[in-house]
């Protein structure tokens, strides 16, 4: 221990003592070291309380509505008085050509929108940090968000416009090179080029706030050694910012992937044709013809089950994936 | 059924004990009674003016002192405008007021009432509602059309008045410029929509006109009717229809909407159709007429006469008027479209109603003489007065420069209670032209019964539910393909019928038949 004559410390008897009381602290049950964390952290619990209660009132609680999906649904007999079917909701769903088509173009559809969508936040935030003059930079970025903040009803609008064969400024251009107009709305082979690159004009700048943000987070120390080190802006942009933000651009890849069968099916809706089913028709809005039109409310929730449980697997082989590979991951 | 038992046997001892009627022959009640009324429909959410229950109607004023019943808000989902939406929060919230009323309520009564959430009003009316009873009399086939699969009804419905909805258009001043005589068969309407396509009726020089353009582009497809074929059997687009058998069956599957549709592709792919008319939405006839681009068209009657008005000064000798359905190649004059006489809305009875007694007798009040009056016209001496016999509207409220019909909504008249509507309210409004038309239509017959809907039992509409939506959905996507070109209906049809076939088209046809047979007897 020490040498000191003058040590006035714990006798030995006191740090016998000490060691078994440690010991016995040691012991604590884990529920009662949580409550002694929560004791002493209370006031962060606190702040949380809140969320968690709006996720069980609003997320948790109405699980319970999905047992509908196999029942045979009567608004007036309630949830609990309606009779239990199984799983004859989910036979229908599965018998039918229709929804396999767009489960078909659920997923085509995602993946594109993923492969084609998901960078472009990246490289416009990677882009805007490289601009120097402030004065562009900043209306630039204004321009690039602003679509984000229109209603899909006028989105829709604006792109029956544009598309119009005889007063759609596409048609026009593509007339100058001689080529005749072209009904895009009515072509299913033109929807999903439309409805994504639609969907990347509205969000890609808005998406890219959250790099931005990861950007500013870089140590500007990094930067400086790599300016006396002579490396030049691109190597920077490449061999800095890029490792710095790809934990947040996996997050946001997972996060992604977990909505991946949630597309914004109310802009399909509007923009949608018979003509273009073949291509369009996605879960969502076979659910919103069959069932809701219809009224078929259990018919509806086994469809928005199903396509859950899909959303589910694909976030957990997704977050697994990373995890193994990139360490980074959301739990 | 079993919750039935209750508003029954109350029924029976309020019938013993009922007041006799005072002198006043309107008088339900001595005393006056408050029913609570759920009133959900487009233009208001909420029994006041606008939907502000603090608001009362003055129409409800005079009838609570005509009836002495006093009807009080308790509406569900105000803060919706979708009124099936708000029923379900109704029913699902199991407190359900005396009087269940609104938009769109024919399909939850019928579906909740054989469940026990609403009264059945056939034993109600035949004893105490005398002059709904004489309706129905009058109206052969209309209480069927509204019963439920167990053969009761449980809603008295908004009955509208009037016979005619849309008509075919066309630019008078253009054929006069082109010297054309007005089309009397279709082979004359197609040289007619060619001469507006090449001979530049508008004048500006450029090939700009839109020979024949719509701003629902299921009218498109109701041109086979031109051609002995059929898009729909009532207001409904793409209904079911009565055969000349008296069955049912699905006009995209005869052979002569085969014919027609190829006819309307042929006509679409020479440009006599708006090329955008499937994406061009409801803007495409004000924006038509008013560039004056649009020549021919099949729309309402009132809205698109008045144009006539709109555009004078816009455009010169602006003249879009009504002419007869042009005949088909077998000499067949139809126009398809017609009012439907009965609406899914109107008013039911709860469960829980304790007076199921009186407020049928209320329902009733509302087709007498002075219910109608009432309920059509607003209050006498403020809005209308009585002329030799006939309502007329008072001048400040046909020159008030806000349509009638909202006014009307205003005081609580025209608004979605179960009741008898009367032409002569529309009448009085209507344009110049749109008359003209409607007596032009009234002195041939060019209208065809309607199909007015089934009830299902549960296992008839497990099936229909089953297969329907798909086939629907499958139709509607051939149909615009071979509109557009993108297939050929003529080498396709047998792919087709076959392809319903193996979807479930005769299973949708055979339940739909014995649900009509055991309604319609």
């Amino acid at each position: 221990m020490t040498n000191d004559p003058n040590f006035s410390g714990p006798t030995t008897e006191q740090l016998v003592f000490d060691a078994t009381e440690s010991q016995r602290r040691r012991k604590r049950t884990r529920i009662q070291k949580v409550g002694d964390h929560l004791k002493r952290e209370w006031q962060l619990y606190a702040l949380l309380l809140p969320t968690i209660i709006w996720l069980m009132v609003f997320l948790y609680k109405p699980m319970y509505g999905l047992q509908i999906a196999f029942k045979d649904y009567s608004v007036f007999r309630g949830i609990a008085g309606s009779p239990w079917v199984g799983l004859e909701h989910f036979h229908t769903l599965f018998e039918n050509d229709q929804f396999l088509r767009a489960l078909r173009n659920t997923i085509i559809m995602s993946a594109y929108g993923l492969l084609f969508g998901f960078p472009v936040p990246i490289l416009l935030a990677l882009m805007f940090n490289e601009v120097l003059n402030q004065t562009f930079k900043k209306s630039a970025q204004t321009i690039v968000y602003l679509p984000h903040f229109i209603s899909s009803v006028i989105i829709a609008g604006i792109v029956m416009t544009a598309f119009s064969p005889s007063a759609g400024i596409v048609n026009t251009i593509i007339g100058w090179f001689g080529i005749e107009p072209i009904y895009f709305l009515t072509k299913p082979e033109w929807f999903r080029p439309i409805f994504i690159g639609t969907g990347i004009w509205q969000e890609a700048g808005f998406q890219s706030i959250v790099y931005l943000a990861a950007i500013a987070g870089v140590s500007p120390t990094l930067y400086e050694s790599a300016v006396v080190d002579g490396a030049s802006r691109w190597q920077m942009m490449w061999k800095i910012t890029v490792p710095s933000i790809l934990p947040t651009i996996i997050i946001m890849l997972i996060i992604r992937i977990g909505n991946i069968l949630e597309i914004s099916f109310e802009m399909i809706i509007l923009l949608y044709q018979p003509a273009t089913y073949e291509t369009a028709d996605v879960v969502n809005t076979f659910i919103y013809r069959q069932g809701l039109q219809g009224g078929q409310y259990d018919f509806a929730a086994a469809a928005g089950l199903f396509n859950a449980v899909v959303a589910f697997i694909l976030v957990m082989t997704a977050n697994t994936i990373s995890k193994r590979y990139s360490r980074t991951s959301l739990w | 059924m079993r919750k039935l038992s209750l508003p029954l046997a109350m029924l029976a001892t309020t019938a013993l004990t009922a007041p006799a009627f005072a002198d006043d022959h309107l008088k339900i009640v001595d005393e006056p009674l408050e029913l609570t009324i759920h009133m959900h429909w487009p233009r208001a959410q909420g029994y006041g003016v606008g939907g502000d229950a603090s608001q009362i109607y003055p129409v409800e004023e005079a009838a609570r002192e005509m009836t002495g019943i006093h009807l009080v808000d308790q509406t569900f989902g105000k803060n919706t405008k979708d009124s099936a939406e708000s029923m379900n929060l109704l029913i699902a919230s199991g407190d359900m007021p005396d009087i269940v009323g609104g938009h769109l309520i024919k399909q939850p009564v019928n579906e909740f009432g054989p469940q026990g959430a609403f009264v059945p009003l056939n034993d109600l009316v035949e004893e105490h509602a005398p002059n709904i009873k004489a309706f129905w009399d009058s109206h052969p086939g209309l209480k069927e059309a509204i019963s439920a699969y167990d053969g009761n009804y449980y809603y008295i419905p908004y009955l509208p008045d009037g016979k005619y909805g849309r008509a075919y258009f066309i630019r008078q001043d253009w054929l006069d410029k082109l010297g054309l005589e007005q089309p009397n068969t279709v082979d004359e309407l197609y040289d007619v929509l060619v001469a507006f396509r090449d001979q530049d009726p508008n004048g500006n020089g450029m090939k700009d006109e839109v020979p024949a353009f719509f701003r629902d582009w299921e009218e498109v497809i109701r041109l086979v009717v031109l051609w002995d074929g059929r898009s729909s059997g009532s207001d409904t687009y793409h209904d079911f229809l009565v055969n000349d058998e008296g069955k049912l069956e699905h006009p995209y599957a005869q052979e002569a909407y085969r014919d027609g549709l190829a006819m309307v592709a042929k006509w679409y792919e020479e440009g006599l159709i708006d090329p955008e008319v499937f994406t061009r939405g409801s803007s495409a006839r004000e924006y038509l007429l008013s560039e004056d681009l649009g020549g021919f068209t099949h729309d309402w009657f009132a809205s698109t006469s008045g144009y006539n008005a709109a555009l004078a000064d816009k455009v010169e000798g602006f003249n879009f008027i009504p002419f007869l359905p042009p005949e088909s190649p077998s000499g067949r004059r139809l126009e398809e479209h017609r009012r439907i006489p009965i609406k899914p809305d109107g008013w039911a009875i709860s469960h829980q109603n304790e007076n199921p007694v009186e407020t049928i007798k209320y329902f009733d009040f509302w087709f007498t003489e002075e219910g109608r009056l009432l309920s059509n016209f607003g209050i006498e001496g403020e809005t209308y007065d009585m002329v030799d016999g006939e309502p007329i509207y008072k001048d400040e409220v046909l020159n008030k420069g806000e349509p009638v019909n909202a006014q009307m909504w205003a005081v609580g008249s025209q608004i979605q209670r179960g009741y008898w509507q009367d032409y002569r309210y529309e009448w009085q409004w209507t344009a110049e032209a749109a008359r003209k038309g409607i007596e032009l239509y009234d002195q041939h017959d060019i209208l065809t019964d309607q199909f007015l809907g089934v009830a299902f039992t549960k296992e008839e509409q497990e099936v229909y539910d089953k297969y329907w939506p798909s086939l629907r959905t499958y139709m509607l996507e051939r149909q615009q393909a071979w509109v557009l070109g993108t297939g050929d209906i003529t080498a396709e049809w047998d792919d087709y019928v076959a392809t319903l076939n193996k979807m479930g088209y005769e299973d949708v046809i055979e339940v739909l038949n014995s649900a009509y047979a055991r309604q319609y007897g």
